[in-house]
């Protein structure tokens, strides 16, 4: 009988994998499966496979039952070696592998382990791959035994790979020693933690050793949970370290854990300065790998998402200006967003024939339907559009962010911008106008070349201020800028000096396009008790503001219950939502089975939902028009708005985007709105019939595209 | 064999002649059998067998048709990407797969630029010019891809000044798929490109598109650019056959290398099951798959295999590769034709004109705007190209069962004489003279090759 022994690392394709079994059994061969991944979660399709449960085996998950050292090891190692340190001990695999005639990786990262076991067991084969092993499988057969299953049964390994084995134990040796040195146990310890701390900063450490030793301490201790004494010793380190790229590393690696878990780190301003510090020098010597890097990563850090776009706060908006000038005193910075400008001004529209105006976006054309429907059929306008994302050539530069920093800081010398060059100037040539979606990665990518006489306009929505990316696109290569708020435009050009230089582009701020009367229907007998949050997937749209005025409503009149539509928070999004959503279901789970609270989840026809809903809430912390609250108010609901508290108090905000009777300071505020407005049937129905006349003839499309038509086309 | 007398000698760098399993395997079958019915000795220059098991396999039915005359030299390269012997690894591949492939590929491309096949540059090399010491050579005609075959044209035309052709079939400086430039025109692959061009006796390409891009690219070539279509093959094609499986339910057929992405699969079998619950015609249809899926070491073992093993609860069955020999058998069991197809107007494909060959309504599963959609345009049993929407797709899968069953023997029959233009016989044997032309043209007193053609 042909021994046969596959691994994997990860779930299988199980349909695939069980018509490969069969083909093996086929050929008279006993098939084994070994796996790290978790086989009795899928246990039904572990069970399709035909196997017997004798030939397959649970090989160790994780790490646990190796020695601290070891896990320490296999966390800095790749993918393929912790497979194989979880594997390496199993008894079960151990004497399969002797037996095997065959050995098969399924996965890329199972390839390590079935490599080190074809190391030890030289009589058997080694694929990678279910074909090729069925081939090798076929292969076996056709060859006489010849006393293979005896032979396989007695070899003893190599020599040689015992030697070689013996070697990795001792090169391994001094990391070992550091990892045992620096345990858990010992730096739970107060006085271990401090001993080992102060080693790290000893005078006269040659600056490799103390940022080793820093790095063995603060493993150490993130392990036994001191992450704010990792984070020192790595910040003592570096600051007795006078190179610049050493220090700026280690400041990084101070700051990457809380970041890991979704928190801002205290010290992130030191390390955003380190880098820069970094890139400077780089830049002063003419090193543009090492200063395009340094820039990228102190540009990372400063607009990290964990600490602007999965937080209820930002200290991007209490004062943009200083929060940017660390930034842009940087040489390196300075050099990034020099504005090269263009040869040419922008062609005035085309006069003879249709206006060409291509419409380019990466992936997220949500807010483009109406603008692409209504220009496609109008008569001056011939469109195009181009989604980045559809072609791979297009996408990879479009999100090239250590590409672009190269090119900028290397005065346009780099591949890239022939790459640029050569992928849209033909879209630039037939174009008269680009309208370029989100100021993101794209608008960053385009304006690295000069767009000819082709005039460029580019639409800001609002997550994009937080991103790097403003920071590293040319406006003097942008004509237009389009904004949908002006409390976005605000921040935008606090955040952007290019915004407020010279060769600034031109500004505008024209709502977003929503179709409205398809939302105007009538409400159903139990709406006007009925609140409603449409969007809650996301950290800052904060459905705990929701439930806690719901809460102090209910202590009014039990019968107010609040409906939450959209999905869930995907706690897989970052650390931040995990957390979140966390709070969030602990505080909603006895209101649901109050029925106080309804989970509705996802719908494709909201208009349907908003027809239970008589009070549309937006409990966000920052919005950049809130399309949710404007359909709200437009099926009759009773708009109640907090004063997102990443503009409240600002010359503009939620209270200059709608009437300010609209807006609330708090929970106990809405509470008074909402009682208020909903005192009796007809006060609601009139308060609703008022937002809903606002919504129809502020915002509805047939309203605002005449700004779009005016932005395009002159139109008045 | 021998050129010295009457016959003039052809080497021709052929890597996918058969009995690899390649869609290219028919278009390089028929030149070189064409070559010998213009009187040439043919010497093909592809890589060994072995090495086609690695990739898409092995189809040794399609050495049937090849022309015994033909003299096929196999080399032993391999392309060392595919390698899925773990005992070959060393430790650093088996520890770091990703970043061995990519110093893997940073080395190739220091050879020749063209990952994966740079390596084979000089045994291409000093193979074209041991043939050519042993056999003197007239001609070569180098066939891409891989890129790497203009390596041995261009050193057989510097050392031996030896005139050659390009046959593109597609193109280098233009990416078909997304329809961009694929490289800069300072890169390495670009001066390899211009090069070689720049000498070349002539250019062939698929369609008019690619030849329009190389026309602009090098005017001074754009006289030499020539567009020699794929075609089918006749004895794959079983000319109409009055048998509609309406009452055991239809069958709907997909031909091909599965090359196309995750989603566009995934939206056909979305439209396909759509279809299946509006249309009573479908309730108890069939959609079978046949041809080559993933290489390496996800050979059959890859995602799409996955959705096409977890589609089989709407009658969707893969079958794994069809010889060549028994195409025609396997048409002649289908309704309808299902074209899925990958790119835009630069990508015409092959298997368009077998679909059209085969007298079966066809539906389009690809970009609207799609060089296989100019060649579909005045085929009677065509439901258009709706692109790729799921909804547009399920109706056009209705329209296609409606044609199956409605359309008359006759309407058929018009649909297959409609492809009989397309039959590869008859535009490779035009192509095959297009290249003479041109060298009879450039070398003068070496027309007679052309004029005493024996077949």
């Amino acid at each position: 009988m042909t021994e046969v022994l596959i691994i994997a690392s990860s779930r299988p394709q199980f349909s695939v994998l069980a018509d490969a079994i069969s083909k093996f059994e086929a050929l008279g061969a006993r098939v084994h499966l070994a796996g790290t991944f978790h086989l009795s979660a899928v246990s039904e399709q572990m069970d399709g496979l035909g196997l017997d449960a004798a030939a397959v085996h649970q090989l160790p998950r994780g790490l646990g039952h190796r020695n601290q050292a070891i896990r320490r090891q296999a966390a800095k190692g790749p993918r393929g070696l912790q497979v194989w340190l979880q594997a390496q001990r199993d008894p079960w695999l151990r004497a399969r592998a002797r037996s095997a005639d065959l050995l098969v990786a399924l996965d890329q990262n199972a390839v390590y382990t079935v490599w080190r076991l074809a190391q030890r067991h030289p009589a058997a084969e080694a694929r990678f791959g279910l074909a090729p092993a069925l081939r090798a499988l076929q292969k076996i057969q056709s060859q006489p035994d010849d006393g293979r299953t005896a032979r396989r049964e007695n070899t003893l390994p190599p020599l040689g790979v015992v030697g070689r084995d013996i070697r990795r134990g001792v090169t391994s040796v001094p990391s070992l020693l550091m990892r045992t040195a620096t345990s858990r146990r010992v730096m739970r310890t107060t006085l271990g933690a401090r001993l080992w701390r102060t080693a790290s900063t000893a005078p006269g450490l040659p600056p490799a050793a103390r940022a080793a030793t820093a790095r063995y301490v603060a493993e150490g201790m993130q392990l036994a949970g001191r992450n704010e004494g990792a984070s020192l010793a790595l910040r003592n380190a570096a600051a007795k370290i006078s190179d610049l790229a050493l220090r700026a590393e280690l400041l990084d690696e101070a700051v990457a854990p809380a970041l890991k878990r979704g928190k801002s780190p205290s010290d992130m301003d030191q390390s955003v300065a380190a880098h820069l510090a970094h890139a400077d020098a780089a830049f002063a010597a003419g090193e543009i790998t090492a200063a395009k890097d340094a820039l990228g990563r102190a540009l990372q850090l400063h607009f990290h998402r964990v600490i602007h776009i999965d937080q209820l706060s930002s200290p991007l908006t209490e004062d943009p200006e200083s929060y940017v000038d660390p930034l842009y005193r940087s040489t390196a910075m300075q050099a990034l967003s020099r504005p090269r400008g263009r040869k040419v001004p922008a062609a005035d529209a085309p006069t003879d024939r249709p206006l060409r105006l291509l419409v380019t976006v990466s992936a997220n054309d949500n807010f483009l339907h109406h603008i692409r429907d209504h220009f496609s059929n109008h008569p001056g306008v011939e469109l195009r559009f181009l989604d980045l994302a559809a072609s791979k050539p297009l996408s990879r530069i479009s999100w090239a962010a250590a590409r672009i920093l190269e090119d900028r800081l290397s005065d346009g010398t780099s591949p890239y911008q022939e790459e640029v060059e050569r992928l849209m100037r033909p879209h630039l040539d037939w174009a008269d106008t680009v309208l370029l979606e989100w100021a993101v990665g794209p608008a960053a990518m385009l304006t690295t070349i000069d767009p000819g006489d082709t005039r460029v306009m580019v639409r800001l929505h609002s997550y994009e201020v937080f991103t790097r990316w403003p920071h590293m696109t040319d406006y003097s290569r942008v004509d237009d800028l389009v904004f949908v708020a002006p409390h976005v435009r605000d921040l935008a050009t606090s955040l952007l000096p290019q915004l407020r230089g010279e060769q600034a582009p031109r500004i505008h701020v024209v709502n977003n396009t929503i179709d409205l009367p398809h939302f105007v229907r009538p409400k159903s007998a139990e709406a006007r008790f009925n609140l409603g949050l449409v969007g809650i997937g996301q950290v800052p749209k904060d459905p705990l503001w929701a439930v806690r005025v719901l809460k102090l409503l209910r202590e009014h009149d039990e019968r107010y219950r609040l409906l939450l539509v959209g999905d869930d928070m995907d706690p897989s999004n970052s650390q931040a939502a995990r957390a979140y959503r966390k709070d969030f279901e602990k505080e909603v789970a006895p209101l649901v089975e109050d029925g106080a609270v309804l989970r509705l989840g996802h719908t494709d026809d909201v208009a349907s939902k908003l027809t239970d809903i008589g009070v549309i809430l937006s409990a966000s912390v920052r919005e950049s028009f809130h399309i949710a609250v404007v359909e709200g108010a437009a099926s009759g609901a009773v708009p109640v708005v907090r004063d997102w508290p990443y503009y409240a108090g600002k010359p503009n905000s939620a209270r200059t985007i709608y009437p300010s009777e609209w807006v609330v300071s708090s929970p106990e505020e809405a509470v008074q709105r909402i009682l208020r407005t909903t005192a009796d049937e007809t006060t609601w129905l009139n308060a609703g019939k008022l937002a809903s006349d606002h919504a129809m003839t502020t915002w509805d499309w047939s309203v605002v595209r005449k700004g779009y038509e005016e932005l395009f086309l002159g139109e008045d | 064999m021998s050129s010295v007398g009457s016959r003039p000698h052809l080497i021709y760098l052929a890597i996918g002649f058969p009995p690899a399993a390649k869609s290219c395997a028919y278009r390089m079958r028929e030149t070189a059998n064409q070559f010998c019915n213009e009187g040439w000795d043919v010497t093909v220059v592809t890589i060994a067998r072995e090495a086609w098991e690695a990739d898409y396999g092995l189809d040794l039915t399609l050495l049937e048709g090849v022309d015994p005359r033909i003299r096929v030299i196999e080399l032993p390269l391999f392309r060392e990407d595919l390698e899925t012997d773990i005992r070959l690894f060393d430790e650093d591949r088996a520890l770091r797969p990703n970043a061995w492939n990519a110093e893997l590929r940073r080395r190739q491309v220091e050879i020749f630029p063209e990952p994966c096949f740079g390596p084979w540059k000089d045994d291409l090399e000093e193979a074209v010019l041991r043939i050519h010491r042993e056999t003197p050579a007239d001609l070569l005609l180098t066939t891409c891809t891989p890129y790497v075959n203009l390596a041995p044209a261009w050193r057989l035309w510097q050392e031996a000044k030896v005139p050659y052709a390009v046959d593109f079939r597609d193109g280098w400086s233009i990416d078909v798929v997304d329809g961009v430039e694929a490289f800069a025109r300072d890169s390495a692959e670009s001066h390899w490109e211009q090069k070689v061009l720049g000498q070349a006796l002539c250019l062939t390409v698929v369609n008019d598109p690619i030849a329009e891009h190389y026309r602009a690219r090098y005017p001074s070539l754009a006289d030499r650019v020539h567009v020699v279509r794929n075609g089918y093959d006749k004895d794959s094609a079983p000319g109409y056959v009055d048998s509609t499986h309406a009452d055991d339910g239809l069958v709907f057929g997909y031909l091909g290398t599965v090359n196309f992405t995750v989603k566009q699969l995934q939206t056909v079998l979305d439209a396909w099951r759509a279809a299946r619950e509006q249309e009573p015609l479908l309730k108890n249809a069939r959609f079978e798959l046949r041809g080559h899926i993933g290489s390496g070491a996800s050979r059959e073992a890859n995602k799409h295999t996955e959705i096409l093993k977890q589609a089989e609860v709407d009658d969707v069955f893969f079958g794994g590769p069809a010889a060549k020999a028994d195409i025609a058998s396997l048409y002649a069991g289908w309704d309808a034709m299902v074209l899925i197809l990958i790119g835009g107007k630069y990508v015409t494909s092959g298997k368009v004109y077998e679909y059209m060959a085969t007298g079966l309504p066809i539906v389009s599963a690809h970009a609207v705007e799609h060089d296989a959609s100019n060649v579909l345009r005045d085929h009677p049993l065509w439901t258009g190209a709706v692109g790729l929407d799921s909804k547009a797709l399920a109706d056009s899968f209705i329209r296609a069962a409606h044609m199956a069953v409605e359309t008359t023997a006759e309407e058929h029959k018009a649909a297959v004489a409609h492809a009989d233009q397309f039959s590869r016989e008859k535009l490779m044997a035009a192509g095959v003279r297009i290249i003479l032309e041109e060298y009879a043209t450039r070398y003068a007193g070496k027309s007679a090759v052309i004029e005493g053609s024996t077949p």
